[in-house]
């Protein structure tokens, strides 16, 4: 059996006077794409935050390659890239910069952190644009650069969390096809999304959640099951826990 | 402590790139010479300045050459109480009996020329009655049964000057070691959340503590170049601008380099403090126009104690004063100005006040940014 790179067991947290989750528990490996999807304020981004340290679980247990997220928060951190809808950069630093930021950050020294820097900005064709300060950048290659800081430590778990809702089609598709890019890299990578079809076409499993508690779980086919399509599925799904 | 470094540099970086911060201190730096040579001028002017007394009738022979001695321009008036309500500085009735004097207190012209009339009208009389006991063959002296020799154990004009730059010094180093971080403080912590890299930061390995400390010391670092560039160029505009300090003399104003290292460690841990709170602030706040309104009240906070010494300038404290945060570095730096020395226990006190309220800050300002409510509010 292959052990899971990302598991998360029984999670509950309540933010402020909302009880955000409420037992989410799933599995994603090494190698697939990982598709989290809910409607909004379903608790996929307190979920994500919590696998990646931000936040602190109520209850239940994440566990990132081995490390349990409350005991060794930082070799979590070393493991983990989150990519989110804000592309917030540095405005005053050039991308280049930005990226290298991050990545002294993150561990790395002078010359394995220029070859790392050099080389995401090679992978994410960013060349053009590199030495320019960050406020003259176009949305897209905000996003880039936005990309570029959160894989130059080379994380083998990878999280999207809606990547693409600000984004245009060309900068969507670009995001769409690095995910597949690094599931073929052997990364695990979790996607948050509410846009079905870009699930339906991406993940190789699935869990939705609704109202924090998972409602489904398992091969994309699986939970799609007899209907038309995943969109479908999913508001069959929302429809009948609601 | 590497990360802190990186923060650092990162922070100082990015400060060195904003033109709000440099144009602040810039122009603060270049605002002080401007204002000291107006203050200069206008103390100077007022030292010279000719005051105008409206007479009539006969004014005593000989008092004529003392008005205009001493900078008292003499104009016949018909009626002198019409008169020095607007058109002169002082009226003056002179008559048999002697001379009647009208003026407007409220007017602070009015009030210089009434000074220097009142010391010419003594000298006159004492004059007066020295030559008339001298005809009648008495020693003038018996008028003078004690006299007074002084000793000033300073220059009276140095005096002048360091009561000057008590004034002004402390007043000074607290709004730049303040405001002069201000804006990068602000930025690196509300900016940081406005501009949504506050997550991306907190994502990557580095202890939060550390990577705080990085962003203190950044605008620490900026405050005290604030503060050291705009005191420097006004202790500059100083050595080059004449004050008239009265006496008629001309005073340049000096800083002992006592006072200037007491001053520069001073700016430091004001600096360092001030850094502390307005991150803390800056961290409460969800973007840098809120976090602006935060930080105006401590303006007044911080200024206040430092008001107290300077508007009242006899102003003796107990040793107890020298644990307030501020207001201490206020009375320590006066007492190295106006005495030139230092009391070493009331600076280890304030200095150990300075760093503890520096640690409490520091201290506050890390519970605000590890807690989970600073992405929660985001």
């Amino acid at each position: 059996m292959i052990s899971a790179a990302v598991k998360v067991d029984r999670l509950e947290k309540t933010l402020g006077p909302n009880k955000v989750l409420r037992g989410i528990s799933f599995e994603a490996h090494s190698g697939e794409i990982f598709g989290l999807l809910g409607p909004n304020g379903a608790g996929k981004t307190t979920t994500l935050r919590i696998i990646c340290t931000l936040l602190a679980p109520d209850a239940g247990s994440v566990n990132v390659l081995g490390f349990d997220t409350r005991t060794a928060p930082q070799e979590v951190r070393r493991r983990v890239g989150v990519v989110t809808a804000e592309i917030g950069v540095y405005p005053r630093l050039t991308a280049r910069e930005n990226i290298a930021y991050f990545a002294e950050l993150s561990g790395l020294l002078d010359g394995r952190l220029r070859q790392r820097v050099d080389a995401v900005i090679e992978r994410l064709d960013m060349a053009s644009f590199a030495s320019q300060r960050a406020e003259s950048l176009s949305s897209g290659q905000k996003q880039k650069v936005a990309i570029a800081r959160a894989i130059v430590h080379d994380p083998p778990v990878l999280m999207f969390d809606e990547p693409t809702s600000n984004l245009d089609v060309l900068a969507s598709r670009e995001i769409r096809e690095f995910m597949v890019e690094s599931k073929g890299r052997g990364k695990c990578v979790i996607f948050s999304t509410h846009v079905l079809h870009d699930a339906e076409r991406l993940c190789n499993r699935v869990t939705i959640i609704h109202q924090g508690r998972v409602i489904a779980s398992g091969n994309t086919a699986e939970v799609r099951g007899s209907r038309q399509d995943l969109e479908d599925s999913f508001l069959s799904l929302v429809e009948s826990a609601t | 402590m590497r990360a802190t470094l990186i923060v650092y540099r990162k922070e100082l970086r990015e400060i060195l790139r904003d033109r709000r911060t440099l144009i602040a201190i810039a122009l603060a730096a270049l605002a002080t010479p401007v204002i000291l040579f107006v203050v200069s001028q206008v103390s100077i002017k007022t030292a010279a300045q000719a005051y105008t007394i409206g007479y009539s009738g006969n004014i005593p022979a000989g008092l004529d050459v003392l008005f205009n001695a001493t900078g008292l321009k003499l104009e016949r008036v018909d009626d002198p109480a019409e008169a020095a309500k607007a058109q002169v500085d002082i009226g003056l009735a002179f008559n048999g009996s002697g001379v009647d004097e009208y003026y407007d207190p409220t007017r602070q012209s009015a009030q210089v020329a009434d000074i220097r009339l009142q010391t010419i009208l003594g000298r006159y009389d004492a004059a007066k009655i020295a030559a008339t006991l001298q005809e009648k063959g008495v020693d003038p002296s018996i008028l003078d049964p004690l006299p007074v020799r002084t000793h000033p154990l300073s220059s009276p004009t140095q005096a002048a000057s360091n009561a000057f730059l008590s004034f002004f010094l402390p007043y000074i180093l607290i709004t730049m070691s303040l405001t002069g971080g201000l804006s990068a403080a602000l930025d690196s912590s509300a900016g940081e959340r406005e501009r949504k890299t506050l997550e991306s930061l907190l994502l990557t390995p580095a202890p939060r503590g550390r990577l705080l400390i990085g962003k203190i010391l950044a605008v620490t670092t900026i405050s005290l170049a604030a503060a050291v560039a705009s005191i420097t160029s006004m202790l500059i505009a100083l050595s080059q601008i004449s004050f008239g300090f009265g006496n008629g003399q001309d005073q340049h104003v000096i800083l002992s380099p006592l006072a200037a290292t007491v001053m520069l460690w001073l700016a430091l841990l004001l600096a360092a403090s001030f850094s502390s709170v307005t991150i803390a602030l800056g961290t409460l706040a969800r973007n840098f126009r809120q976090g602006q309104a935060y930080a105006t009240p401590l303006y007044f906070i911080t200024i206040f104690p430092a008001s107290i010494v300077l508007f009242i300038p006899d102003f003796n404290p107990g040793s107890a004063y020298y644990l307030i945060p501020i207001l201490n570095a206020v009375l320590v730096l006066r007492d190295a100005i106006v005495h030139n020395s230092i009391a070493w226990s009331s600076l280890a006190v304030t200095s150990l006040s300075l760093i503890l309220t520096g640690a409490l800050c520091f201290y506050a300002a890390l519970r605000l940014f590890t807690r989970e409510a600073l992405l929660v509010r985001s």
